[in-house]
């Protein structure tokens, strides 16, 4: 990782007669040429000229502008094609990092990735979210700075993404954190976003879980290159993150896909999908197989001490127990059915499920493509293809990094920051540094109960 | 024993009985015929001999020939090389444990695109995917073996202390693991004592660093290395410094185990089980050639090892009797 650039609003070189380079002028030529170069539509100035239609002069003093601030490297050259080898104009993306995290119910992962969005770097570990959120935060804290110690010197990070279990709320399009959203019931009142700005300098972004593993997916996954996806997370809720024209959709307040909260009626029962798919329900009937004596292999769990969770019954249906394939064949059909009104709907190209319990075992993917391909239109599974995440929780991290990634560099963000050459200048983020610095600190978190760990 | 760790991706591990060959496997892979390839990171130490005899003796049931075992000393540049060439000579899979993160995450992304099966050992490059990018790892529980060294080597430190932590400085999954887990292990539990972390590049430099350590701590009470071979160099140097702290490590190779019977500095051992180990690679490789799904993370659990339990624990880990020295260290052994 280079040393943080140059705060420059001019180029370091001399200027040429009747150059325009004022901060008016020149911002949004470079968030223009700045975005052309970093998304990849184009790599030399010939395409940049091309494509952003400024003349020769500009986009020449433009990359200059941006090669002072560390922001674009030319330095290698590409393939000839007749004349001189075109010098390659590419985004510089280890120029700074991002941080991510997941914090999911029961694993918190953290992550490096550079400013494009690629993991540098990734750790996974157990964790319980019902846990105090300043224990929670503590290690999170960390782990990111044992992240950054390996992989991102201080003073390079760029932003924080995180990815949480719920629907974040106030999380507007382009825009960092002030404050802590409402996220989780055992979360309220804690200043989570506030601290790690304060604690690390840099805006905070927060997003879904099933929003960042949607995002995930698409751009590093087995939804590269598609244009229509369906992403299932399945766990204590399940949810669905949607692929509309290559790009992820979000609803009105972020909370599209919420699939958890249709009601569903079964075998006499009627409750939210999350009741009776999810995985509190998968353990409730494991633990009563165990007790009834329906499934000796739960039961012989139990009797060594063991703690029958949803992952327990998925790895025994997985070994072929019958109690617990029946339970996994239920959640699937059930969620299948839901799956199937959504496809209809939507016509996918491809359905990723993810989560622990679909990663340990097959049944519940296989009644989940029973029930899809039993309730659709022909058409809408002609091609269909009904496939499990390759990418764990990684997909939460590179999704977390994606939001960070075009945040930052979103063009109404960007042409903020540019001319400083670091989006620590800009100044609405400035001034929210400049508020948490007045406002009263908060009480050291507590330390961890003794004796007991925090997550493992 | 539970695997207290996720695997690289957040992966729950499974068991390595998930991997077991039934005779009918062993009949169907005898008749296939197949080639396997071995790149390791080192053949020298006494984990990568066990982890080899594991595997040659699976692979010897399943009649699938060995066409290539290579010693990558550590170098990533080296490794990218021979993993290139193995390509060439078209096996059907190679076992591979990729020595670096990103430096050799492409040259392993070319095995699987070139069609051969890949299983990966104690490391997966960031970016580098299961059922993608390779068929599965198999691996110790890194983060286990951190976690019982942290609590062995805790018994013997007193309040307030400082502790060294000898860490790895190229990034690997299972030592950043190891790494994680005893700083973790720490700040719960210990959270009087001060841990105080340098990285070496290669093992040679391991003394040095242990020298620039306790230079600038002089006061440790303790020392964690993150595997025996660095740590039993740290331990020649700050004896020759006239320096004696309790000292944890991970692996428990032959000297390591007979320092452990002398009890002079190291007093707590995570062991991994290498043998095994290399069984449950050997096993994931002739099932995926079968075209059988294999988990994405096999995951073995660590052993804790003292002076009190060595004897045992050796022959639970390397499947043969502990080293004469040991026995006779320990009083049960009583020849000459």
């Amino acid at each position: 990782m280079p040393p943080t650039g140059p705060d420059l609003s001019e180029s370091a070189r001399p200027r040429g007669k009747g150059r325009p380079r004022t901060a008016e002028t020149a911002a949004p030529s470079l968030v223009e040429l700045l975005n052309l170069v970093r998304t990849g539509a184009a790599n030399t100035r010939q395409e940049l000229e091309r494509q952003s239609e400024f003349g020769r002069a500009v986009v020449a003093d433009r990359l200059t502008m941006l090669g002072d601030l560390g922001l674009v490297d030319e330095s290698e050259l590409g393939t000839a094609t007749g004349g001189r080898a075109p010098r390659l104009v590419r985004f510089a993306a280890r120029r700074a990092a991002i941080l991510v995290a997941t914090l999911d119910q029961t694993a918190i992962g953290v992550g490096v990735a550079d400013l494009s969005g690629k993991l540098l770097t990734e750790h996974h570990e157990a964790a319980d979210l019902t846990a105090p959120p300043a224990e929670l935060a503590e290690r999170l804290t960390a782990l990111f700075r044992w992240s950054m110690e390996r992989h991102a010197p201080q003073g390079s990070i760029w932003g924080i993404s995180l990815s949480v279990p719920g629907a974040v709320q106030g999380a507007a399009e382009g825009e960092f954190l002030t404050a802590t959203p409402p996220v989780l019931p055992a979360w309220e009142g804690f200043p989570l976003v506030e601290t790690l700005t304060r604690d690390f300098g840099v805006p905070v972004w927060m997003r879904s879980s099933v929003e960042t593993m949607t995002m995930g997916e698409l751009h590093a996954g087995a939804g590269t290159g598609t244009r229509s996806m369906l992403f299932l997370k399945v766990g204590r809720r399940i949810g669905a993150g949607i692929v509309c024209d290559g790009q992820l959709y979000r609803g009105a307040h972020g909370a599209a896909g919420l699939i958890g909260s249709l009601p569903i009626t079964s075998a006499g029962r009627s409750g939210t999908l999350d009741a009776l798919a999810g995985s509190d329900m998968i353990q409730r009937a494991g633990q009563q197989a165990a007790q009834d004596g329906r499934s000796p292999m739960l039961a012989d769990l139990q009797r060594r001490g063991g703690e029958i969770t949803a992952i327990e019954v998925s790895q025994a249906a997985q070994t072929g127990d019958p109690a617990s394939v029946a339970i996994l064949t239920e959640s699937g059909h059930l969620i299948g059915q839901v799956v199937a009104t959504l496809a209809n709907a939507l016509n996918p190209e491809l359905i990723v499920l993810s989560g622990a319990i679909v990663q340990t075992n097959d049944t519940l993917l296989a009644a989940l493509r029973e029930s899809v391909y039993g309730a659709s239109h022909p058409f809408v599974t002609r091609d269909l293809r009904i496939i499990r995440s390759q990418m764990g929780s990684s997909a939460g991290l590179v999704g977390a990094a994606r939001v960070a990634s075009e945040q930052l560099f979103a063009p109404g963000f960007l042409k903020e920051w540019v001319m400083q050459g670091s989006p620590l200048a800009h100044s609405a983020f400035a001034a929210l540094q400049d508020r948490l610095a007045a406002a009263t600190s908060p009480p050291p978190p507590p330390r961890s109960r003794p004796g007991q760990e925090l997550a493992t | 024993m539970t695997i207290s760790g996720l695997g690289p991706h957040g992966e729950r591990a499974a068991p390595p009985e998930r991997v077991s060959l039934l005779p009918d496997d062993r009949t169907a892979a005898k008749a296939a015929g197949w080639r396997v390839a071995v790149v390791l990171h080192t053949l020298e130490s006494d984990w990568a001999k066990q982890q080899l005899a594991g595997m040659m003796g699976i692979f010897g049931d399943c009649g699938a020939a060995v066409i290539d075992v290579v010693d990558c000393a550590f170098s990533p540049d080296l490794q990218v090389a021979e993993l290139d060439r193995l390509i060439a000579q078209r096996p059907d899979a190679i076992l591979s444990l990729p020595v670096a993160n990103e430096q050799v995450a492409a040259a392993h992304r070319r095995v699987s695109e070139a069609g051969i099966k890949l299983v990966l050992l104690d490391n997966a490059p960031t970016g580098l995917l299961p059922g993608k990018d390779y068929t599965a790892l198999v691996s110790s529980d890194n983060f286990g073996l951190g976690k019982i060294a942290a609590a062995g080597l805790s018994a013997h430190i007193p309040p307030g202390a400082d502790i060294g932590v000898l860490g790895f400085a190229a990034d690997f999954f299972a030592t950043n693991e190891r790494e994680i887990a005893f700083t973790k292990w720490l700040q719960v539990n210990r959270p009087d004592v001060t841990p105080r972390l340098r990285r070496f590049a290669r093992i040679e430099d391991a003394a040095a660093s242990a020298d620039d350590l306790l230079s600038a701590n002089p006061d440790l009470a303790g020392l964690f290395v993150v595997w025996d071979t660095p740590a039993l160099a740290a331990a020649t140097r700050l004896a020759e410094r006239g320096v004696t702290m309790p000292m944890a490590t991970v692996d428990l190779g032959e000297a390591a185990a007979i320092a452990l019977a002398r009890g002079d500095s190291l007093c707590c051992i995570a062991a991994q089980q290498p043998f095994l180990q290399g069984v449950a690679a050997a096993q994931t490789v002739i099932l995926c050639l079968l075209g059988r799904p294999v988990p994405a993370w096999v995951a073995l659990p660590g052993i804790g090892v003292t002076g009190d339990n060595v004897v045992e624990s050796f022959q639970t880990v390397w499947r043969q009797p502990a080293p004469r020295e040991v026995l006779r260290l320990l009083g049960l052994s009583r020849g000459t």
